[in-house]
């Protein structure tokens, strides 16, 4: 069965490759070009590390974008103008609020990260808001769940699909739920900030999504990639339909 | 096109599975389930109601300060350290269920360790697998990067091993 299973694949497979032998353009539009985004797994620039080219499969279906309004940036917080990394400048550049997104799940980091090229990666993605303004813009529930836990900078939400998403550095006064709190799609969980106790970091939400997945009857927990999850979200925000 | 709905009935087979995973029920320490001294109600209340073996270190056991966040397929416990939080864990579900063949998988099903301390963004976290059931450990810190009990291994090991059944039924 699985033999056949993989010759449908690889055929199903050559016969796309015949139809649409053109490669996708590396930049994605959407509603004009008021949007724009590299494919996930493509890291900017090159230099930040490999990304998990090819799987665009949305692991987390149908969740909201976890930051209220629009617009929003993904894009590096270490590599990106004035990033511990990136070129000289100021973390608020206006550059680094500007499409297009890019994908920074898997980017160089030594955190031990199974689904990165290089075994180890960052295991979510980092969101500017519309503005460098601290305090100001909220995060919101990607789905419908329950606040399982609440650390010093972390706000986790255990969706009602199992799925668990963390806000990272939200600021911690204006965290709005609390422990064992049911939430719903979209509701207000506090300002993004750039809360990381007494160390440093910019002003952005990190988002992570971590999920069980069963491979022949073992299971295993494991940050799955969310930029491709989040890209959907985004339109969808766009558009008004949240 | 047969081809192709056959492919697309495959793939759905493949992926978007979710469920309930099988518990192979740990033999019940009665010294661990029912102490001489009673667990603070806190947790007692709080996972009355959890079907997975609940799992918390012994170092905490009697914290009436936890916060449980107990619910029929999942747990969560965190308890407020000095200048940390640490976090207990336990999830009975899964969101994908996947052929080891899968490509996309493969280094994820060769990842077969049993236990795997990570460093995070600023934490230290554990992650398991007993009985069947899906397990972390999480601790963050005040000051992450200094604090070792959020750069090294050490304090989450001490943890993991002081790690007893408290609750849970089927």
């Amino acid at each position: 069965m699985k033999i056949v299973l993989i010759f449908i694949l690889l055929f199903v497979s050559a016969c796309e490759q015949k139809v649409n032998p053109k490669p996708k353009p590396p930049i994605q539009t959407h509603l004009g070009k008021k949007f724009t985004y590299y494919q996930a797994g493509q890291l900017r620039p090159a230099s930040s590390g490999m990304g998990r080219q090819g799987d665009h499969y949305i692991y987390a279906p149908n969740i909201r974008f976890p930051l209220e309004s629009a617009p929003a940036y993904i894009n590096s917080q270490v590599y990106g103008i004035g990033g511990l990394h990136g070129p000289r400048g100021s973390l608020c550049d206006p550059r680094n609020y500007q499409y297009p997104w890019s994908d920074n799940y898997c980017e160089t980091r030594t955190w031990s990260m199974p689904l990165c090229p290089a075994g180890t990666g960052h295991q979510g993605v980092d969101i500017r808001s519309s503005t460098c303004e601290k305090r100001k813009y909220y995060a919101v529930a990607v789905e419908d769940g329950i606040i399982s836990y609440i650390g010093k900078y972390t706000v986790t939400l255990r969706g009602v699909s199992g799925r668990k998403y963390r806000y990272l550095h939200l600021d911690s006064p204006t965290v709005q739920v609390s422990r064992g709190q049911r939430v719903r799609r979209g509701q207000r969980l506090g300002l993004v900030s750039d809360n990381m106790g007494k160390a440093k970091t910019s002003i952005h939400l990190h988002f992570d999504i971590k999920q069980t997945i069963k491979i022949d009857g073992i299971s295993k927990q494991v940050y799955v990639p969310p930029y491709a999850s989040l890209v959907v979200a985004y339109k969808r925000l766009l558009q008004g339909r949240p | 096109m047969r081809l192709l709905l056959l492919t697309v009935f495959l793939f759905s087979s493949l992926y978007g599975e979710s469920g309930i995973l099988e518990i192979r029920w740990p033999k019940p320490n009665a010294k661990h389930q029912k102490p001489s001294i009673p667990y603070p109600s806190v947790l007692t209340k709080g996972i009355k109601n959890t079907k997975l073996p609940v799992y918390l270190p012994t170092s905490y056991l009697y914290d009436k300060n936890m916060g449980v966040v107990g619910e029929k397929d999942f747990y969560t416990i965190s308890f407020t350290l000095k200048d940390a939080t640490l976090m207990v864990s336990g999830d009975r579900t899964y969101q994908e269920s996947v052929s080891k063949n899968d490509p996309k998988f493969q280094a994820l099903a060769k990842s077969s360790s049993n236990i795997e301390f990570i460093q995070e963004e600023g934490m230290m976290s554990v992650d398991f697998n007993r009985h069947g059931v899906n397990y972390s450990l999480l601790v963050e810190c005040d000051n992450p990067e200094t604090d070792k009990r959020c750069t090294q291994e050490g304090f989450l090991k001490d943890v993991y091993n002081r790690l007893i059944v408290v609750g849970g039924h089927p």
